[in-house]
């Protein structure tokens, strides 16, 4: 019984490296890492998890032993066990030994501390201000003359330190990109940074925080390609920006082609071909007893606004039928 | 002029069957109050949670969505928390601290009531919220702000004026209720019980009414904060404004995280009653148990900020708060060990409250060394709000503190009604929660190192994502099941009378509430036998076993 026991733990051991084999990562370990910072946690993970799997499998191996070696196999309960009160050097030792690995835990943490936080020094970094919205994300690439702007997606030369500043000018969001590293929250009022140098490759993450009724649609995509195609984005991202930002912020409520979702259906709606009145709204919102929307775009600038309308008018507006209402 | 007891006074309509209970100021009606109001809370908790498995089983559900999901999933939190399991562990204290110093009630019976009566009342007022012009509050139950001030676009309505009131009632009642236990505890011993003489239970309601007195003043001024915010136009947490979202996650933990403790500590108190018992053992290291219990409520006063690691505190910050956290392993180590020694050599009977320990260490050392991941700063940015964090604090409230309290209900189930629990039906609960509640959250560790951040009301990935959640789910309905299983328990016990009487000691126990009958009569003792262990029962077996027939 006793040497079937001792088989319980390798048992245990040998089916969680084959669940860990079998399934890739498989939720056993963060996410395969694509940035320093990101790998170097993973680091710090595994060193944890060597030790906390180790005291877990002795704890639940003396559980399991002790219960089935002490049973009380039928005997009466007016028999008692060992009337033992205590063990000073044992209890001791029980104390010391988890300090041990705890300080080899907090050592090693340090020691990985440097690879993560803060953002290495780099020759080119590019900086990026990261701004949580309710429910979007907007990235402003501000080392660039025209300010460039991308909204739900960040796109980004692979193989370069991007330094990310993390704001919010409403409720508190949290930026993660698992495969990127760690998270850290939006805060209205303050400017947290965080930063990543991706491998090539195309990496999702969604809002942490819960920021409101669309928090689990807030989503976010970092696009690491080629130095070329950076440049082109940058180049090219007024004709795309209406595009985003009808995706990116509009179609979250309101549905992607305006067919209604959260918000009321708004395809039919004959604001969509008045620029200007659709600038105001989504520039400043509105609040009524009929419903209300939030300011979503009080940061764009009007030719964003611009970019915006005329998306909407080329592929979104379709005129009421006859006699149908243009509610909104 | 104190009327200890109404039954003392067999007067008038007080006497109703119903009424007495209504104006009872007897400790030992008082703790089943509080703990069958909590049941009653617990299942309208697990109901909630139950919605939001569902909407989550498998990837784009529309059962229960945005702002209705958060409502659901905040109340659930709330009352989980503030309903459930302070007050049942209030309950107990009140019907155990008494019992088990060998007093004849808490120090102050009036006081005692009012406290129940105000828990009542912020219930009351929380699950009104729902009527609410806006519907409950829907900010979480840490209510962050900006997301839980009074803006067209966060929280407008009256959810979150509801949530604040229910709060600042609920601490008054546990701030009154953590006074009564300290000076209870302090002057109304029995002779011969010296501090380290008192059963281990009681040092963990001690410990557990000084954090309540230290930490719970600091959340009742922060939702004040917020209230004043809402209602009359100050700004102490908007940005825009002046005010500072950084104090109120400041304030909040401060509270909240001895909360944990406050929620623990009396469940770790039932666990050192419970193991020496059914061992037939003295529990290992009484001193080490009872100090590891203030040393424990001692760092947890020091370690709040372990919520904030991804506020973006600085390294400084981060790193006292990671190893004041990792600091408090030590002594909650120390406690496990102590635990599994006491079973060492033992005569161990599993009747259903051992069941329940045991499980009880399988499953909170489980929670224990996930939570040394969060611990770590950086690896918490990592995991902080995702899934792995959810899965974490239910093996501790759940796995820790629900199956503590079970257990503590088996076990003196039949002190406080006079009949036992049936031990089949006991047996079925323990193995179909143990089974059910890890289905449900060891999955969830995995859902958040794969990404899934919480308080998300669906995701879009297919997978190991669908597959990890849709395995929650089921656990969950497992769980629901147990439950069931309990209240047929009680039923059949309490309702139909079909559960074996008890005598004064089913258990051979080793503590003064098991002198007495059971269930006690009102004033609890005629005499109190003078205490010269901690372990008084099992002195006054052996005295009498030495006597010459």
């Amino acid at each position: 019984m006793r040497k079937l026991l001792s088989l319980v733990p390798v048992v245990l051991v040998a089916l969680a490296t084959a669940g860990v084999a079998a399934a890739g990562n498989g939720g056993f370990a963060p996410v395969a890492p694509a940035s320093p910072n990101a790998t170097h946690i993973q680091h710090a993970y595994f060193l944890i998890l060597g030790f906390t799997a180790a005291i877990f499998l002795l704890v639940e191996s003396l559980l399991v032993i002790f219960i089935v070696k002490y049973r009380s196999r039928g005997r009466s309960r007016a028999v008692e066990g060992a009337q033992v009160h205590g063990h000073t050097r044992l209890e001791l030792m029980w104390t010391a030994g988890p300090v041990v690995i705890l300080a080899i835990i907090a050592g090693f943490v340090f020691y990985e501390l440097p690879n993560i936080t803060p953002a290495p020094a780099a020759a080119n970094p590019i900086h990026v201000t990261v701004e949580g919205h309710q429910y979007y994300w907007q990235f402003d690439y501000t080392d660039t003359p025209d300010r460039a702007r991308s909204i739900g997606t960040l796109h980004v030369p692979a193989g370069a330190v991007v330094d990310l500043k993390v704001v919010s000018p409403d409720v508190i969001h949290s930026w993660w990109i698992p495969a990127l590293g760690g998270k850290i929250q939006a805060i209205p009022g303050r400017n947290n940074h965080t930063w990543f140098k991706a491998q090539p490759g195309s990496y999702d993450g969604q809002c942490a925080e819960l920021c409101g009724a669309l928090h689990a649609s807030m989503d976010a995509t970092v696009l690491a390609g080629s130095q070329q195609a950076y440049q082109h984005y940058l180049a090219t991202w007024h004709e795309t920006i209406g595009k985003q930002i009808w995706n990116g912020v509009c179609a979250t409520c309101h549905g992607n082609l305006g067919q209604g979702g959260y918000a009321p259906a708004i395809a039919n709606n004959s604001l969509l071909i008045q620029p200007n009145a659709l600038a105001g709204i989504v520039h400043n919102g509105f609040t009524g007893t009929q419903g209300s929307m939030p300011p979503v775009g009080d940061t764009w600038t009007r030719e964003e606004l611009d970019g915006l309308a005329a998306y909407v008018k080329k592929n979104i507006y379709k005129p009421a039928p006859a006699g149908g209402t243009s509610g909104g | 002029m104190a009327v200890r007891s109404e039954a003392a006074y067999p007067v008038g309509w007080k006497n109703g069957r119903v009424a007495s209970w209504l104006v009872t100021v007897d400790h030992k009606r008082i703790g089943i109050l509080y703990i069958a109001t909590s049941l009653l809370w617990f299942v309208a908790g697990g109901i909630l949670a139950l919605l939001m498995r569902a909407q989550l089983a498998t990837p784009n559900e529309a059962f229960l969505t945005k702002n209705s999901y958060n409502e659901v999933m905040t109340m659930h939190g709330t009352t989980m928390i503030f309903l459930v399991v302070i007050p049942i562990l209030a309950g107990f204290a009140n019907f155990l601290v008494p019992l088990m110093i060998g007093a004849r009630d808490m120090a102050f019976p009036r006081l005692n009531a009012l406290s129940y009566w105000l828990f009542v009342l912020g219930g009351i007022v929380l699950w009104l919220s729902w009527f609410s012009k806006g519907g409950a509050a829907h900010a979480g139950w840490w209510s962050y702000p900006t997301l839980s001030e009074n803006f067209p676009f966060t929280s407008p309505g009256h959810g979150q004026d509801y949530w604040i009131l229910s709060i600042h009632i609920l601490t008054l009642s546990s701030l009154l209720g953590a006074i009564n236990f300290i000076v209870t505890i302090h002057n109304m011993r029995a002779p011969g019980m010296t501090w380290m003489r008192m059963p281990l239970f009681v040092w963990a309601i001690e410990t557990y009414a000084i954090l309540l007195l230290l930490a719970l003043p600091a959340l009742s001024a922060a939702v004040t904060l917020l209230l004043l915010d809402r209602t009359v136009g100050t700004h102490f947490f908007i940005p825009s404004q002046g005010g500072s979202i950084l104090l109120y996650q400041h304030m909040f933990w401060f509270f909240g995280h001895p909360e944990v403790y406050v929620m623990v500590l009396p469940v770790f108190g039932m666990i050192s009653e419970i193991i020496p018992v059914f061992s037939r053992k003295p529990i290992f290291g009484y001193k080490a148990v009872a100090f590891s219990t203030l040393a424990i409520a001692f760092f947890s006063m020091l370690v709040w900020a372990h919520h904030m690691f991804t506020a973006g505190l600085g390294t400084g910050l981060d790193s006292f708060f990671m190893i004041s956290s990792l600091v408090i392993a030590v002594p909650t180590g120390i406690k496990i060990f102590n635990w599994l020694a006491t079973t060492w050599r033992g005569n161990l009977i599993f009747d259903t409250p051992m069941l329940f320990a045991l499980g009880f260490i399988a499953l909170f050392t489980m929670g224990g060394l996930s939570g040394i991941f969060l611990a770590a700063f950086p690896v918490d940015w990592q995991l902080n709000d995702s899934y792995y964090v959810v899965a974490h604090f239910h093996y501790v409230l759940f796995g820790g503190a629900a199956f503590g309290f079970f257990g503590g209900l088996y076990y003196w189930w039949p002190k406080m009604f006079g009949r036992m629990l049936d031990e089949r039906l006991g047996k079925w609960h323990f193995w179909l929660l143990f089974a059910g509640f890890n289905l449900t959250f060891l999955p969830q560790h995995m859902l958040g190192l794969l990404g899934m951040v919480r308080r998300v009301y669906t995701y879009h990935h297919g997978g190991q994502w669908e597959a990890y959640n849709l395995i929650s789910s089921i656990g969950s309905g497992v769980m629901a099941v147990a439950t069931l299983v309990f209240l047929i328990n009680v039923w059949r016990t309490n309702v139909l009378r079909k559960g074996v009487r008890a005598g004064n000691d089913p258990w051979l126990a080793d503590t003064l509430e098991w002198y007495t009958t059971s269930p006690p009569p009102p004033q609890n003792f005629d005499t109190v036998p003078y205490v010269t262990s901690a372990r008084p029962l099992r002195d006054l077996r052996r005295r009498l076993a030495e006597q010459p027939q």
